[in-house]
């Protein structure tokens, strides 16, 4: 026993060190300092000055922070909505018995693994172009020319297109996790309900929806996950800095923090902890919110 | 003989009801592999012919100097073997310091166990924006982003530290569904602890390794807002900021075939990891999006 305990601290040091390194006082840090008017996000905390709530309030009177909270909303809601019912689509659609499933399951999460910045290129050079981009040339191709001389990444499209090219890219990711709950679930429930005549909604309706209960759950976090995280994509479809279409509180932290100063009136790292600790809380309610929602019976099945 | 086979086997009536589901997911396919294939092919184009729209005609034949051009010119060359670096070195350290903790967790009862595991969990939904700032301000005042070398070592460390707790939680799980007869049977031949596991559950556990480091090289490589953060110039850049900083500097040069083939570039290393490994990784997703 005793050299099983050497075992377990010098197994667990490393990684249990890092962890506390790279998670527990970094998350700690930034809640006190969320707290503070830090005029520098690299000085001590003796320079701090203790403001309270104060940076709270600041942010969520800020117009420039209340655009960016909308559109991370607005591409949580929508995009969620699309994402995963397009992805619940395919993996009902991969389970139906079709041919080819692995091919077309690889094909659709491909896009997953490609780096973020060159799938982003890929719509904003390719797809959105507006001299030799694919919608274009295919709209110009179908004679329809009022659609085809729209540029789809002007102020009015961007934000649309954005969200359009985003959600492409995500549904391979959920549609594995809706897959792998569809394939948990018996064959033979889906063979009994056919001898009793039930049709593929009926079926999806009374049997696989419910049992997909968990799943959803999980997609639902996950998605809430990634899209508080949401950066990359608005900085390739907007090269200039704080763009109203584009901008996500990580964005307008990284402005705050990091980022050129005109658009920013305050230098304070506080700010930005702030931002961070309420995105944080956000990802903490929707999984709450969800658990309480989707109650998790225990199906035995 | 082949039509003869191909008709017995197959169930047009059921093919004919499936047909909606096909469409809709061959529709999907051929917009992924148009947009892929659409720039692979204005990689090998000029920029006047992908202005012209004939991207797809080639014809002045396939320019590979797009991707001499990008490689050297560009530093490409640079951000490329800087992801190499950081993604092969992360994923190998991210083994040895999650596979015997993943191990210890998975095999013995002891006081925190569960709360370990949990946090691993939980912070496995931890925004980067939580974490970051902290990070930044330390990291700056040790001095640590003054010298290209210590920059190095620094994002090596954070590669790896966002990415233990997830490799942990997934090893876990492997270890729990190995059978403890192996040890059981080496314990009573005389093998110390630390032994059965480097020699006997660390080889057992290959398949997993494997899963979770595609994984890992495929996270550490295409790892953005971090390195965006730390990378303070080229040299040390990986390579998804160093697109961002050549698609920006597009604007000047306005070379746009070189940009496709500088993301193509950035594209075919995790593209050909996902060519040949595309099953493992399918079943490694489902087998930790379940966890989650």
């Amino acid at each position: 026993m005793k050299r099983n305990k050497t075992m377990i601290v010098v197994f667990l040091a490393p990684a249990l060190i890092i962890f506390c390194a790279i998670f527990i006082y970094p998350i700690l840090r930034t809640i006190v300092m969320s707290l503070f008017k830090v005029e520098n996000v690299t000085s001590n905390p003796d320079q701090w000055i203790f403001v309270g709530i104060e940076n709270y309030k600041t942010l969520i009177h800020t117009s420039l922070f209340q655009i960016a909270l909308w559109n991370l909303a607005r591409i949580w809601l929508i995009g969620g909505i699309v994402v995963l019912s397009l992805a619940l689509l395919f993996a009902v659609i991969l389970n139906s018995g079709i041919r080819f499933k692995k091919f077309y399951r690889a094909v659709i999460y491909m896009p997953n693994i490609i780096s973020a910045v060159a799938l982003a290129t890929m719509w904003l050079q390719f797809v959105y172009n507006p001299k030799f981009g694919l919608l274009t040339t295919t709209f110009k191709s179908l004679g329809l020319d009022h659609l085809a001389s729209i540029n789809w990444t002007d102020s009015d499209h961007k934000f649309w297109a954005l969200l359009f090219a985003y959600c492409f890219g995500m549904v391979g990711y959920h549609m594995l996790i809706f897959s792998s709950g569809i394939e948990k679930i018996p064959q033979e429930l889906f063979e009994a309900s056919t001898i009793d005549g039930a049709s593929k909604t009926q079926q999806f309706k009374s049997i696989t929806f419910p049992l997909l209960r968990s799943v959803i759950k999980t997609n639902i976090t996950m998605w809430s996950i990634t899209s508080v995280a949401f950066f990359v994509w608005s900085q390739l479809f907007s090269m200039v800095t704080a763009d109203t279409q584009t901008i996500t509180p990580m964005v307008y932290m990284y402005l705050q923090v990091f980022g050129a100063g005109n658009v920013i009136s305050e230098r304070n790292a506080g700010l930005g902890a702030a931002v961070g600790v309420l995105m944080g809380l956000c990802v903490v309610i929707v999984f709450f919110l969800t658990n309480r929602v989707i109650k998790e019976d225990d199906l035995e099945y | 003989m082949g039509r003869t086979r191909f008709t017995r086997n197959i169930s047009w009536k059921k093919e004919a009801r499936l047909f909606p589901g096909y469409l809709i997911l061959t529709l999907w396919v051929i917009f992924t592999v148009v947009l892929i294939g659409w720039v692979f092919a204005a990689s090998f184009a000029t920029t006047r012919e992908i202005f012209k729209g004939q991207a797809l005609k080639f014809p002045t034949g396939f320019h590979f100097e797009n991707y001499v051009k990008a490689w050297t010119s560009q530093n490409v060359s640079a951000f490329f073997l800087n992801s190499l670096g950081y993604a092969s070195i992360s994923s190998v350290l991210l083994i040895l310091i999650c596979a015997p903790a993943a191990y210890v967790l998975s095999r013995f009862k002891f006081f925190l166990n569960h709360t370990i595991q949990n946090s691993f969990v939980a912070a496995m939904g931890v925004p980067m924006v939580m974490i970051i700032l902290p990070l930044f301000g330390v990291v700056t005042q040790l001095g640590l982003l003054k010298q290209d070398i210590t920059v190095r070592i620094l994002m090596i460390i954070l590669y790896v530290g966002i990415n233990v707790p997830y490799t942990t939680i997934f090893l876990l799980a492997f270890f729990s569904n190995l059978s403890s007869s192996y040890e059981e049977a080496a314990a009573i031949d005389g093998c110390p602890p630390m032994k059965i596991f480097w020699k006997i559950m660390l080889p057992l556990a290959q398949p997993g390794i494997i899963t979770v480091s595609i994984f890992n090289f495929i996270n550490v490589w295409n790892e953005y807002f971090m390195s965006l953060i730390f990378a303070n110039n080229d040299r040390v850049k990986p390579v998804a900021v160093g697109l961002y900083s050549m698609i920006d500097s597009m604007k000047y040069t306005g070379d746009w075939a070189g940009m496709f083939a500088a993301v193509i570039i950035v594209f075919l290393p995790t593209f050909i990891i996902y060519l040949f490994l595309s099953e493992k990784i399918i079943a490694g997703i489902t087998a930790g999006g379940l966890k989650g």
